[in-house]
């Protein structure tokens, strides 16, 4: 529910199931402004910036960057479906010496290798006839399914 | 020379203004009237020119702020906002004009002038004092979009020539018509407002001008044709942003030279008593619109001491069309009123704590 405040800006209200108020402003100067009412209480409101906005927002929003143990999950705002993963592994003795053409990365699980660290250089794109070493530690992009056949079909885990 | 002068005093005036919260308007408006008394500054060609870009882009920005699609969707609201405010005040300051012995012609000015509330700091005053959670926040909002209405109303009286008013008024209805319609149709063309370049700024300056055109060649008041242009880009707001540094300058220019304008004829009884009343008519219509919208009382006073200040409207009416008379009149009350709205709004809760408190004394 939002009303446009003429000359003002848009008002955005809420009010909790226990009768409490919660006002949101998107100010004409790019300013917000947050209200919080307590039931028949005196009020209390701060004013935002548009990045201390987007900071509340993304607390009060469950966060859309999702952190596993190695692994990042990007929500786009705008598009819940689409979800971007990505995950990074350390190679160990069974891929070093093998290209990403060789393992057949991509066809086998579709996701993509976006860069690779080795020995505290970025080396970001790899080729198709990048060669893994043992001890580099890849990011790998796709979808949580398709992460999943990666460490399955290639990893072998 | 005196454009440089003004622009480096209102920067100044500015300045100090937004470090105490304080309303620009009556500063920018003494400081042209100190200045103008000093002989400091002289009124030229330019000054003159510079005032009228101020007052086109005031009226423009208020013509983007009249959508005709979004006001008929809300035409309850905003009438039952802004009905008391009119019917109060407008025939309160009339009357008591012409109780003072000043002409009709001067009263109608008058109370054209001094009906109007300042957009400007009362929509200012409600967010620096936070208090856009109330519901009365909102019909404040309204109650301004309304006055708005008025005003376009208010230039036409005003410049009705009664020898031709046939053809005066044909010429009206077929320009705002056209204005409503294009209102319309002009998403068509919203990509020329949107791009990053300078051509949105330009175009939305260049329009804005084009009322200068309209007087020119179809003798359309210059104040309706920035309302209608404006009117005619409402339905894309990035063209409020375009306009408002324009404004800001210009405006601050124009309340300067107004300020420097007049000489303040001290007609110490009929001023105080029209300021007087143009307090006390926005307190009662409040309260009206009060108890009509939100059946409360406090609200009702809220409502009151949030629209007391006057300002920009004013200043263009009483400069368009008034004599030196009403002039200094009205500019006496905008710097009055103006200074103890920004106070009142200020304080309006605890007024109002004050005021149940004593009731239940009673």
């Amino acid at each position: 529910m939002y009303v446009e405040m003429n000359g003002i800006g848009t008002k955005y209200e809420l009010e909790t199931e226990s009768g409490e108020k919660i006002a949101i402003i998107f100010l004409m100067n790019r300013k917000i402004q947050l209200y919080i009412q307590e039931k028949c209480k005196k009020l209390c409101s701060a004013e935002l910036t548009e990045s201390e906005a987007k900071r509340l927002s993304s607390i009060l929003g469950g966060a859309p960057i999702e952190r596993e143990k190695e692994s990042v999950e990007v929500d786009f705002l705008g598009i819940p479906e689409l979800t971007v993963a990505m995950h990074t592994y350390r190679v160990g003795k069974n891929l070093a010496g093998k290209s990403i053409e060789e393992l057949a990365i991509r066809e086998k699980t579709g996701v993509t290798v976006i860069a690779v660290s080795r020995r505290g250089k970025t080396i970001i794109s790899p080729p198709p006839h990048f060669t893994f070493e043992d001890d580099d530690t890849l990011v790998v992009i796709g979808s949580k399914d398709q992460i999943k056949l990666f460490e399955e079909k290639i990893l072998g885990k | 020379m005196e454009i440089v002068f003004a622009a480096v005093i209102c920067s100044l005036i500015a300045l100090i203004s937004k470090k105490l919260s304080f309303p620009t308007i009556p500063l920018y408006i003494t400081a042209g009237l100190v200045l103008g008394e000093w002989g400091v500054i002289i009124q030229s060609e330019i000054a003159e020119f510079l005032s009228k870009v101020g007052v086109i882009s005031l009226l423009f920005y208020i013509g983007l702020h009249i959508n005709p699609e979004e006001i008929l969707r809300k035409r309850r609201i905003i009438f039952s906002a802004g009905l008391f405010d009119l019917i109060v005040n407008f025939p309160l300051i009339f009357f008591v004009s012409l109780a003072l012995g000043f002409s009709y012609s001067q009263a109608f000015i008058l109370s054209s002038a001094l009906y109007v509330s300042s957009s400007a700091i009362v929509l200012q005053s409600l967010i620096e004092n936070r208090k856009l959670i109330y519901k009365e926040a909102e019909t404040i909002v309204w109650l301004m979009v309304f006055e708005d209405i008025v005003i376009a109303l208010l230039i036409i009286l005003n410049d009705l020539d009664f020898t031709s008013i046939v053809i005066f008024l044909a010429k009206l209805s077929v320009f705002t018509l056209l204005a409503v319609y294009l209102s319309k149709k002009i998403k068509g063309i919203e990509g020329i407002f949107m791009r990053d370049d300078e051509v949105p700024v330009l175009f939305s300056f260049s329009i804005a001008l084009l009322s200068i055109a309209f007087e020119e060649f179809f003798d359309i008041p210059l104040a309706y044709a920035s309302i209608m242009l404006g009117l005619i880009l409402s339905g894309i707001k990035r063209v409020r942003e375009m306009i408002t540094p324009f404004k800001e300058v210009f405006l601050a220019i124009f309340f300067f030279f107004f300020g420097s304008s007049a000489e303040i004829t001290l007609k110490g009884l009929e001023s105080l008593v029209i300021i007087l009343i143009s307090i006390i008519g926005k307190i009662l219509s409040g309260i009206l619109t009060g108890f009509k919208i939100h059946r409360s009382f406090s609200s009702g006073i809220e409502i009151g001491l949030s629209t007391i200040a006057r300002g920009e409207f004013s200043a263009f009416l009483v400069y368009t069309y008034g004599d030196s008379n009403v002039i200094s009149i009205v500019m006496l009350a905008i710097i009055f009123t103006s200074i103890l709205g920004a106070f009142l709004a200020k304080y309006s809760e605890r007024i109002v704590q004050l005021l149940q408190y004593t009731s239940r004394m009673l």
